[in-house]
């Protein structure tokens, strides 16, 4: 098993080309250079760590710089470099103009740029179109997930998967019996989100009624379940019912073994190449509206 | 005389006696403070969160309504809990002050300081005539409280440090400000009229000073030991009792030999002087980040037989600690929380028996409980009718990393990150909890279902209730004895500030603080 999961990683990096930001040239050429992301990446861990968290998950002090569900407010390059060089006014991130040169300071900056970087970066190599066709047919994928709005609804739709995950996360996620993402550690989460782990409940009410079905949110006082079979939306209060909690995902973990090595290589490369492009901004002033 | 010096004197005359006949917060109001008002962090200086007032109580709080909103427009994890005086309240958090109708919301008036700034603080503190905010720029300022005008402005005296989040602490015509910076933690106390500094305590002690022996070599110099939670006061014996917090660098200790004191410690000093009356380090030479700045709760009570002066703190290492505060001798250490991996027991006088294995490394290295803590800054609360502690738990494990390199001086934390146990079933659960306050034995628990990580701090009441906000936004009432939830109400925003009670025109109100709001809630109107 290890062997293949190696085998299948080498696969995985010959397909892998660093680009440039999405969307325009890279701002320095350390961008996208594997010798200054790896040297981005000893800096950020002798400096940035303690406030930002391991990997850019966040930490204390500080809010996570590369994380999944995050809207950043620093998204360029440019802008990731001049918040290492000045810091931020009005907050306990410092300037690190004085300590650093300007290319370790490009180099950090790679490294983040890296951590944020996501499939569609680096898509995996492999046949897409054959890989789409094993997605709606062999692979089943279909009869539980959405692309673009074709497909089912129990698990997430994925239309920009590429875009909103890394190559390891995916192959992680079709391999892997606890691929879940755990929440990030020592941040404090902006919003309030509902329940994004895709939890497998059982919930008996109290005329002896089962619904099984996935867990979209929930507190101390109710649950909302989308179920399972009819794909309906349930509200419960918590009082009422009894949930019993299923430690296994309904999601199958075994799909390197489901497909042959070249049929999961080419859904590897369909997968990681689903993507959703920002939508293009709006117009500086006014918007013909009045 | 001229006829200006006249009437300037005459002018100075009138001040006076309208001051004299002015309601203002005096230091008999802290010691005794009226129920109707909650004017300091804890509600009072034994920090119970305790309030006498019972017109919502059990029979009752079933009925609670939400009387008005208040929003901090561009506020965000706000972590104060409202200060409320003679009717008015006061929140806010760095570089802001409101002035709020307590009974309406309505703004009487606002003061704002440049930049604007989201950062974690915990309220603005109110003494004399005067409320005092902390600014992001590490300024203590003093605004009147009838207008927020500003009066003055104070910085650390020693350069190299900053204040920190606490909320302001009033006591003996002083005002009580902490933080960290260059050489580590500090606490400060200020005249409360004039902003002139009284003294100055640094947490980690200087060569030649009692403790420097516990840091090898020249490593005390990197720090460590913020005070960035306020604490508790016995006036009686005249002594503060604050919690420190985590050596630097946090999760890398072979540079620092030794103890490392007086970080990871509740310190007793002496609030005229500022000198250091007894210490107790609940984790010596920490690599784990367990700040011991959680609350301190001050409790007089026989403990075996004897009538004593207790300390009481549920520490974020996992060990619920009953100390003596008049000497800071060690009665008992308990485990609160179901996995405390780090230590086989504690030694007559508290020191962890350590296990070994739970060093940090480069590929992480799992303990429990976590680096966030077995609990944290979230204010616990004791009854004093059920003789219960009541704090906020969480449970479960981390893993803590070092990197690859040594630790550089003069870069703090640098080279260490933490994160949740990435093993997805052992994810963090908060949970209230109700634990005996003498033995630390658990009577009940309450499970804040999708409430993972911190959280808000816990008020307790005569009227037999736990008010437990979920940092998930519910805001919930607890029977205090059972810990049933008796009402809830959805706030729609994280929590993560404690609520406070008082009553305006005889009417109890209870306000609590989600993420840029104020929240007022009472019984309905009698019609």
């Amino acid at each position: 098993m290890r062997k293949t999961f190696f085998a299948l990683c080498s696969l995985l990096l010959a397909g892998i080309s660093l680009t440039a930001q999405r969307g325009g040239g890279p701002a320095h050429p350390a961008i996208g250079n594997r010798e200054a992301i790896a040297e981005g990446e000893k800096l950020y861990n002798e400096t940035c760590t303690a406030c930002h968290g391991k990997d850019g998950t966040g930490g204390e002090l500080g809010p996570p710089v590369a994380s999944q569900n995050r809207r950043y407010l620093r998204r360029t390059d440019n802008e990731l470099f001049d918040t290492i060089k000045n810091g931020i006014a009005g907050t306990q991130m410092p300037p690190y103009g004085g300590q650093f040169t300007d290319d370790q300071m490009w180099s950090i900056t790679a490294y983040i740029r890296g951590l944020r970087g996501t499939a569609i970066d680096t898509p995996a190599a492999g046949s897409a179109a054959n890989g789409e066709s094993i997605f709606w047919g062999k692979g089943t994928c279909g009869t539980c997930h959405m692309v673009k709005g074709k497909g089912a609804i129990l698990g997430p739709d994925l239309s920009n998967l590429g875009g909103t995950r890394k190559v390891q996360n995916i192959f992680d996620a079709l391999t892997k019996e606890q691929h879940k993402i755990a929440a990030d550690g020592g941040t404090h989460d902006v919003t309030l989100l509902p329940i994004t782990t895709y939890q497998p409940v059982r919930v008996t009410t109290r005329d002896g009624k089962v619904i099984e079905g996935i867990l979209k949110n929930e507190d101390s006082f109710s649950l909302q379940v989308l179920g399972r079979i009819d794909l309906n939306l349930y509200r419960f209060r918590r009082a009422d019912v009894k949930v019993y909690y299923d430690p296994n995902s309904v999601m199958p973990h075994d799909w390197d073994k489901r497909l042959t090595p070249a049929e999961f290589q080419n859904l590897l490369a369909f997968l990681t190449r689903l993507y959703v492009p920002p939508p293009p901004a709006p117009p500086a002033r006014g918007g013909g509206v009045g | 005389m001229t006829f200006a010096t006249r009437a300037a004197l005459l002018l100075s005359l009138v001040a006076l006696v309208v001051a004299v006949g002015r309601a203002q917060v005096t230091d008999q109001d802290l010691l005794n403070p009226d129920p109707s008002d909650f004017l300091l962090y804890s509600g009072s200086y034994d920090s119970q969160r305790h309030s006498l007032l019972k017109e919502i109580n059990t029979s009752n709080v079933g009925t609670l309504q939400a009387k008005w909103i208040f929003h901090l427009t561009g506020a965000k994890d706000l972590e104060a809990p409202p200060i409320v005086y003679k009717g008015v309240m006061y929140v806010g958090q760095y570089n802001r002050v409101h002035a709020l109708d307590a009974a309406t919301g309505r703004l009487i008036w606002e003061y704002m300081r440049q930049p604007p700034s989201v950062g974690w603080q915990r309220g603005i503190g109110i003494y004399g005539d005067m409320v005092y905010m902390v600014a992001q720029d590490s300024a203590l300022i003093a605004l009147d409280r009838r207008t927020g005008n500003p009066l003055w402005e104070a910085r650390p005296s020693q350069a190299g440090k900053r204040f920190q989040g606490p909320m302001p602490f009033a006591a003996k015509g002083m005002i009580i400000m902490s933080g960290s910076g260059q050489g580590g933690g500090f606490i400060e106390a200020f005249d409360a009229r004039t902003g002139q500094p009284k003294w100055h305590w640094n947490t980690i002690p200087a060569p030649g000073e009692p403790g420097h022996e516990t840091w090898m070599g020249d490593s005390w110099k990197n720090g460590g030991g913020p005070v960035w939670v306020s604490g508790s006061y016995d006036p009686q014996l005249n002594l503060l009792y604050w919690g420190t917090g985590q050596p630097s660098p946090d999760f890398v200790g072979d540079n620092r030999e030794g103890d490392n004191l007086y970080t990871d410690s509740i310190v007793a000093l002496d609030i005229d002087t500022g000198k250091l009356k007894w210490h107790f380090q609940n984790t010596p030479h920490d690599v784990h980040d367990w700040d011991s700045n959680e609350m301190p709760i001050l409790l007089d009570a026989p403990f075996n037989g004897q009538p004593r002066k207790l300390l009481l703190q549920a520490n974020r290492n996992g060990i619920y600690y009953v100390l003596d505060r008049t000497n800071g001798k060690f009665l008992r250490g308990v485990p609160f929380v179901s996995k405390v991996d780090w230590l086989s027991g504690l030694s007559p006088e508290g020191r962890p028996i350590l296990t070994p294995g739970h060093e940090p490394t480069v590929q992480g290295s799992k303990t429990c409980p976590s680096t966030a803590g077995a609990t944290n800054w979230p204010s616990p609360a004791y009854n004093p009718d059920t003789k219960l502690f009541y704090l906020i738990v969480q449970e479960g494990c981390g893993v803590t990393y070092r990197s690859t390199t040594n630790f550089r001086p003069g870069q703090g934390g640098s080279g260490t990150a933490y994160m949740e146990s990435s093993e997805d079933r052992e994810r963090w659960q908060l949970y209230v909890r109700a634990i005996d306050a003498l033995t630390g034995k658990k009577a009940w628990d309450y499970e804040q279902v999708s409430s993972f990580h911190y959280g808000p701090g816990l008020l307790s009441t005569a009227g037999g209730l736990i008010f437990a906000p979920e940092q998930q936004g519910m805001f919930t009432v607890l029977d205090a004895k059972t810990g049933k939830s008796l009402w809830n109400f959805n706030t729609g925003a994280l929590i993560t500030a404690a609520p406070t009670t008082y009553t305006v025109d005889g009417r109890q109100y209870v306000a609590l603080a989600s993420f840029s709001n104020v929240i007022a809630f009472a019984l309905p109107d009698v019609k």
